[in-house]
């Protein structure tokens, strides 16, 4: 049977969320619809969660004008998952240790996209894609019975693809030093972080595949312990080395 | 417990570990813009090691023998859970029976909010083979930005359409009305 399908841009948090929407049990008109409770939530996400936004939640707390327990209950979830997130690679994803203080950035895209897909799911929606600035949550196959093949680009050459990963559902992260320059810290030094050139993990939360591909920049190789750890057994990583064009996987 | 993990080391270039598509470079500096646009990605850079779509290098990766992390075995298992990405590689097609096109096509200049975008596509019997941004914007840093992400983006979703296998690209974000305005010039100055 045909699919209904819609694609949409949405524009948001500095950059452009991408969704894929399509069933086979629901028309596109109502795909669009509940693209749109998407894009009002994304939206709030952003107001909520910017740290370029003045007045947002989070750059009041950052300036400790509230207290986490004044925010809104996505806020503090957020907080809550951050904390595992950081306890869980062992202090190598650490939100709190940001100039300015508590960025929850790492963690969000992920975690909003998430909820994306469950509200989209929630509504009738079947295959999901949504890709915001290179992290995408995924669900139900691009079709039934067939995973989306999401191409991981070369961390210089940003116009090769250097790797293919096939995902029913689950989110994969990337993270590098090629998306915004140097971003990321080591938590544990304060240097900028030289572990490896590219991270891409791949497991069944976004946040936390974000939250560990920022981990693997921190930690390189040292980091590949974390995936022994039991609650980490639904990740998987593939990792560009810092020098040389090696590339290690887990 | 956790099932028992393993490492896998793989050497060689990362090109050949999977370089189902390649690119060349977009033209940079069609204005005289600072050099922010090599510097960041190094998107500028002629010395590039992509080789043109179709000549993939098999995935088969020799074994390096890096020290792995405590606790991981190394395994001579050459595979991951993800299938050879050669399998998805964007060869050129068989003769066909009818005649494709092939060739270079510059598509229109089509205006964004971000300022102006053209698109050229190497066609090779119909397919897409490369899509190329002549013009993006790069006014300012903020635009340089945004084209850094989007460039990589569109050519996803130009490939995707047309020649590969990949529905998404992991890395990179963003789209443009522009680009597919250009794109579809392109694709109609080719007679498709």
């Amino acid at each position: 049977m045909t699919l209904a399908r819609v694609r949409a841009e949405i524009h948001t948090w500095g950059t452009v969320i991408f969704i894929d929407a399509s069933s086979g049990k629901i028309s596109e008109p109502q795909i669009q619809s509940a693209i749109d409770g998407v894009r009002d939530f994304l939206y709030e996400v952003d107001e909520v969660f910017s740290t370029y936004k003045e007045n947002s939640q989070v750059s009041r707390l950052r300036r400790g004008e509230i207290a986490i327990t004044d925010c809104t209950p996505d806020l503090q979830e957020v907080w809550a998952l951050c904390a595992y997130a950081k306890e869980v690679t062992d202090g190598s994803f650490d939100p709190w240790c940001v100039e300015g203080g508590f960025d929850p950035s790492g963690y969000v895209k992920g975690w909003a996209s998430d909820r994306a897909i469950t509200m989209l799911k929630a509504a009738g929606v079947e295959h999901i894609q949504i890709n915001s600035a290179g992290d995408l949550s995924l669900a139900g196959g691009v079709e039934p019975g067939k995973p989306w093949s999401i191409g991981i680009r070369h961390p210089e050459e940003a116009h090769t693809i250097v790797k293919v990963f096939d995902i029913t559902d689950g989110a994969i992260a990337t993270s590098g030093t090629y998306e915004r320059g140097a971003h990321i810290k080591d938590p544990h030094t304060g240097m900028i972080a030289i572990g490896a050139r590219s991270a891409t993990v791949y497991g069944p939360d976004g946040g936390i595949a974000d939250a560990l591909a920022t981990a693997l920049i921190v930690a390189g190789k040292d980091g590949a312990y974390l995936f022994q750890k039991p609650e980490l057994a639904g990740y998987h990583c593939w990792v560009i080395e810092r020098h040389g064009d090696q590339a290690w996987s887990i | 417990m956790g099932a028992k993990r393993v490492m896998l080391i793989a050497g060689g270039t990362i090109g050949g570990l999977g370089a189902v598509l390649s690119i060349t470079p977009p033209q940079f500096g069609t204005t005289s813009s600072s050099g922010l646009g090599g510097t960041l990605l190094g998107g500028g850079s002629t010395t590039s090691t992509a080789s043109t779509a179709g000549t993939t290098p098999a995935p088969a990766a020799t074994q390096a023998a890096s020290t792995p992390a405590p606790a991981a075995t190394a395994t001579k298992k050459a595979t991951t859970t993800t299938p050879a990405p050669s399998a998805t590689t964007a060869a050129p097609a068989p003769a066909p029976a009818k005649a494709k096109p092939s060739g270079t096509f510059t598509g229109s200049t089509s205006q964004t909010r971000f300022g102006p975008v053209q698109v050229q596509i190497t066609l090779v019997n119909g397919k897409i083979t490369a899509a190329n941004a002549l013009q993006y914007p790069n006014n300012d840093f903020r635009s340089q930005q945004i084209s850094q992400q989007a460039i990589p983006y569109l050519v996803q979703e130009t490939l995707a359409a047309n020649s590969a296998d990949i529905q998404g690209v992991g890395g990179a974000s963003y789209t443009s009305q522009g680009w597919y305005d250009s794109l579809v010039s392109a694709l109609a100055k080719a007679g498709m």
